[in-house]
């Protein structure tokens, strides 16, 4: 019984892991990664 | 030393788990996304506190989750409309082969509560151990083992599967009704 369950929860696991990161995602990241470079933290501006 | 991998570029590796992660526990797509958008704004801010090496889907998880619940605690009941899951009914009766209709495993997933779905998700389909799950949900390692148990208890009710038949009725708020007595 613990196996159904756990095939089961790992079949609809699996479905979501393997759809594809939606655009947003990729877009936060190259945003966030443009947000550090602009802002090099402590060392810039006096 | 050689080349020390940025944890910023081992974060798009994490995301697909991430958004399982989140589905399991919002268990609406389009809260889903923005929690994982929030938790992925929250571990780029924090990263320099990751420690290289440790286990990154751990720590986002945690991430994600803590997230989670400071939202779902502002929200409250709001978000307790998932995609219509809770609304839809069981069918009657597993399949004669034992095999469970995927359909009706969601549903019975969704029925489960915060606490259940998260360990269940972090043990049964991520494959972390006890000890990782624990400091994941920042629990003792016994909770999320009784967690667990009583996901799959849980699970294996909802989805007639305690080969008794006395669970009979379709009626999925009964059953939800029953439950609730039964948790003591």
């Amino acid at each position: 019984m613990e196996e159904q369950i756990d095939a089961n929860l790992r079949r609809v696991y699996a479905d979501t892991v393997q759809e594809e990161v939606p655009e947003r995602f990729l877009k936060l990241l190259d945003e966030l990664r443009e947000k550090g470079k602009a802002v090099p933290d402590s060392e810039a501006d006096s | 030393m050689s080349e020390i991998t940025d944890p910023r570029d081992e974060l798009i590796e994490h995301l697909p788990a991430m958004r399982a992660f989140a589905l399991s526990l919002t268990r609406n797509g389009a809260t889903a996304d923005d929690l994982v958008q929030d938790a992925l704004v929250k571990a780029w801010d924090n990263l320099d506190k990751f420690e290289p090496g440790t286990n990154m889907r751990a720590w986002l998880f945690t991430i994600l989750r803590n997230t989670y619940y400071s939202l779902h605690r502002k929200r409250k009941r709001e978000v307790e409309d998932p995609d219509g899951v809770l609304a839809s009914h069981l069918s009657e009766k597993p399949h004669h082969d034992g095999r469970l209709a995927l359909e009706d495993f969601k549903t019975a997933f969704a029925e489960l509560t915060d606490e259940q779905r998260e360990a269940l998700i972090l043990v049964g389909a991520e494959g972390f151990s006890y000890e990782e799950a624990a400091a994941t949900c920042g629990c003792a390692v016994g909770t999320i083992k009784s967690r667990v148990n009583r996901a799959r208890a849980r699970l294996a009710e909802l989805m007639h599967l305690d080969d008794t038949d006395d669970l009979e009725m379709t009626d999925a708020t009964t059953l939800a009704g029953l439950s609730g007595a039964s948790t003591a």
